[in-house]
């Protein structure tokens, strides 16, 4: 039951990463060419949001795992 | 133009307002005080990181005896869902941008939603991990604080998120003049930020 | 008229209505010089209990074998004198109050960008004020101003409401930082360039950042301290795997850029003063504007050389031992264009040029003893001893504040309308500086033959000489006393000092004193540094601030 669980969050967690980095990406190249400060830091902070979704990506395939984690 | 805000405007009408000089002004100073702010924000918690890392590699190895083990899909799969929520937030404030009301309402709910869904997998994990945050070591001094702090973050950005719904229907915010929201959408990209870090140092190194 | 065309409709024509009302003008007051003034007066009263507390440091050290108090009291004692020194009398009276009472007027800028923020940032301030002292009814703090663990760990209940109270103070501090940084980044007249910005305003605008980083890098040290304490999650134990250095780490990244907050105004101030008095222009003003830079920077790279005696790696030692020896060239940068600035000037030794050039000398000990402590096998043998506490009092007792004295007699008038009395000024200028050498110079041989810091008895051969400081304490106290006295007489008794009785060339003092609500009635424009004084003034648009054409009409809302 409870591996069954994992299992259906790590896909969840895969397939939702890549819409979200999909449309963090889309949305970063959309709004590239915005001026003013507040939207520097949205690209910084869509950049950043990116990344975080590719991260989940790889943890959800456990190609990162951290030392304190079970896997 | 004015048209297409009436149609769109949801609740209440809302009408067409070109930004003055003073109100150009103020919004500078507004959002630039607002950034002040998030590094403010961001050096407390970067004090705590880096207490984290400090207490991590300064004692008996990594984790300490005895700390419980955190459970890397629920994080990941709750991650992905603070990130949507940073996607769901930039599409609310692209559609006010656009006057498309309905839509911003939409994608707010959305967020609040997803948010109150991380919180909700916070503490499902707090409790699958069955320890107290003084009684856990510096497992817990690095792992609950931060993540409580993180926490305690969204749990009063949802609060922010829904006023600032209540008062864009309400009609506060005009088409043109928005910067509360602005600052909302800045809030919770932070918030979503510092997970993307809080995240990596806690469950992938 | 042209110049105010450039402005209209925007911020800078955005006037407050007067505020109406005792309540209104003088206690929730939104004009940053009533909340100047406020800050001024709050930090005056804690100086007054922090340094009763000082004396009574002084009457337990007149006997090798104490008696006047029992050691715990001392223990209290010091470390309340150090905690209100820091948070509660230098940090709020150079930035909150001298600040928000000169700042925003010497840029040509109505008020601050949030006047509420700043409202609200000075009454946290009384506030978490009371609180520290309000710990004294449940055990006070007693590991000195730094309360390292494990000591603040055991220390009576009294410790967790001083880790709140200097918490809050830090909040109000981080509020006032960004809210001075908006305020000069944005709200500056036109023509007023970074390169024309007077140097007063230059030290605020990089005290600012330091007090918004800095002050939050404390707040989470104070804060780990208090969850340690209260729900014992255990950062600083050492066996449950937490480590005490920790803190070191984290309250040192504060407090050491805290040491260039409480400075940094000062140097602003002294900047303004030395002109005005040398009638000469300032010697090397982008140097010491830049130089002001590069101390805040290397300021954040330095917090380890407290920590030399802490048990450090010896290859950290040398990389934190140069830095902080770096910062000493910066320093020397400001200290020789100001000797410059006054060499060949047509000095008036007013009181506040008094304290000027008594900041000058005092601070240049204090950095040079500095520069000495910085060396990691001088530090081995001084840490702990005497000669760290005769090295910040003469930095901060000797420069900070009497940095934030020249500035007291020097905008005086501006605040009141009235002088102070320049004899009585004298007196106190002479007590203080004369009790100061006294108390603290004889610290730096005391420490050197080892005498240590923080212990409530010693061995009685450094009997004598603790006596000659105890009674130049009291020396010291009684020029305090007379400028505390001097400001009360002179607020109602003084003479009149009409608006510019420096005839200095800031744009503070072109407008009448005490200042009206509005500051300017037209914003006026600037066109060259306000330090030559050779020239007519760099301003367009004063003509009206001293005629009795009506004041400007509030913004309708």
């Amino acid at each position: 039951m409870n591996e069954t669980l994992a299992h259906v969050e790590r896909i969840l967690a895969f397939a939702g990463g890549i819409v979200v980095l999909f449309v963090a990406a889309v949305a970063l190249k959309n709004d590239w060419k915005a001026k003013g400060l507040e939207n520097q830091v949205f690209k910084m902070m869509l950049a950043l949001l990116a990344l975080g979704a590719f991260l989940a990506i790889l943890a959800s395939v456990n190609v990162l795992a951290g030392k304190g984690v079970e896997i | 133009m004015a048209v297409a805000s009436v149609t769109q405007a949801g609740i209440v009408g809302r009408h067409h307002e070109e930004p003055d000089q003073l109100y150009v002004e103020t919004r500078e100073l507004r959002v630039q005080g607002f950034l002040l702010f998030m590094v403010s924000d961001l050096v407390l918690f970067s004090s705590f990181i880096f207490a984290y890392l400090y207490l991590r590699n300064t004692g008996q190895g990594w984790p300490p005896p005895g700390a419980p083990k955190l459970d890397l899909a629920l994080a990941a799969i709750n991650s992905v869902i603070l990130f949507g929520s940073g996607a769901t937030m930039h599409f609310a404030l692209e559609n006010w941008k656009h006057e498309k009301f309905m839509k911003f309402a939409g994608w707010m709910v959305s967020t609040i939603v997803l948010g109150a869904m991380f919180l909700s997998g916070q503490i499902v994990e707090y409790g699958k991990l069955a320890v107290g945050w003084g009684s856990s070591g510096i497992f817990g001094a690095g792992f609950f604080t931060l993540t409580g702090m993180h926490g305690f973050h969204v749990f009063c950005g949802i609060i922010y998120l829904t006023i600032l719904l209540l008062q864009a229907a309400q009609g506060k915010y005009t088409f043109q003049k928005y910067t509360g929201l602005t600052l909302g959408t800045l809030y919770w990209h932070f918030v979503d930020v510092i997970w993307v870090v809080l995240f990596s140092i806690f469950y992938l190194i | 008229m042209a110049v105010a065309a450039v402005h209209s409709g925007g911020i800078a024509d955005h006037i407050h209505p007067e505020p109406q009302g005792f309540i209104r003008k003088y206690v929730f007051s939104i004009d940053h010089k009533i909340i100047g003034i406020q800050y001024m007066i709050t930090a005056g009263i804690f100086m007054l209990l922090a340094g009763a507390l000082a004396e009574m440091i002084r009457a337990q050290l007149m006997r090798a074998n104490g008696g006047f108090m029992t050691p715990d009291t001392f223990n209290t004692v010091f470390t309340m004198h150090g905690s209100t020194m820091v948070w509660l009398v230098i940090i709020p009276l150079l930035t909150g109050g001298f600040g928000n009472l000169v700042m925003p007027v010497q840029i040509g800028a109505r008020d601050v960008a949030f006047p509420w923020l700043n409202m609200i940032a000075f009454w946290i301030f009384p506030v978490s004020g009371l609180m520290l002292y309000s710990s004294f009814l449940m055990g006070a703090p007693a590991a000195g101003w730094t309360e390292y663990p494990p000591m603040s760990l055991q220390g009576a209940p009294g410790t967790s409401m001083w880790c709140a109270a200097i918490f809050l103070v830090g909040v109000g501090s981080t509020m006032t930082g960004m809210n001075f940084l908006v305020t000069i980044l944005k709200m500056r007249a036109p023509g007023m360039t970074f390169t024309r910005m007077p140097l007063f305003v230059w030290g605020q605008f990089v005290t600012a950042p330091l007090l918004m980083i800095a002050t939050t890098a404390l707040g989470a040290a104070l804060a780990a301290l208090f969850v340690q304490r209260e729900f014992g999650v255990p950062f600083f134990d050492p066996t449950k795997g937490g480590s005490p250095l920790l803190w070191q780490h984290m309250f040192w990244f504060y407090s050491h850029p805290a040491v260039y907050i409480m400075i940094l105004p000062a140097f602003g101030m002294i900047s303004e003063i030395f002109p005005t008095f040398g009638r000469k222009p300032i010697f090397g003003y982008k140097m010491i504007a830049f130089s002001s830079c590069a101390i805040a920077i290397l300021g954040f790279m330095v917090w380890a050389h407290h920590m030399f005696t802490s048990g450090m790696a010896p290859q950290l030692q040398l990389p934190f031992m140069v830095l902080t020896m770096l910062i000493a060239i910066p320093t020397g940068v400001k200290i020789f264009s100001w000797m410059a600035t006054l060499w060949g000037g047509v000095l008036t030794f007013s009181t506040a040029m008094l304290y000027s050039v008594g900041f000058l000398a005092l601070f240049t000990l204090g950095g040079i003893t500095g520069v000495f402590l910085a060396a990691v096998p001088f530090d081995l043998h001084a840490h702990g001893t005497y000669f760290i506490v005769a090295h910040f009092h003469y930095v901060i007792a000797g420069g900070s504040l009497m940095g934030a004295l020249a500035g007291l007699y020097f905008w005086f008038p501006k605040m009141t309308g009235r002088m102070l009395n320049e004899t009585w000024g004298k007196w106190s200028f002479w007590l203080y500086f004369i009790g100061m050498n006294g108390t603290f110079l004889p610290m730096h041989w005391l420490g050197l033959w080892g005498m240590p810091r923080r212990i409530a008895v010693y061995d009685p051969q450094f009997q004598t000489w603790n006596q000659i400081e105890s009674v130049f304490s009291l020396v010291m106290t009684a020029g305090i006393i007379l400028t505390f006295v001097n400001v009360l007489v002179s607020m109602k008794r003084g003479k009149k000092s009409g608006h510019n009785p420096w005839d200095a060339r800031t744009l503070e003092w072109q407008i009448p004193s005490p200042m009206p609500y509005y500051n300017f009635k037209h914003i006026p424009s600037v066109f060259a540094t306000p330090y030559d004084f050779a020239e007519p003034l760099p301003y367009r648009g004063l003509e009206e601030e001293l005629t009795d054409s009506p004041p400007p009409v509030p913004a309708a809302h």
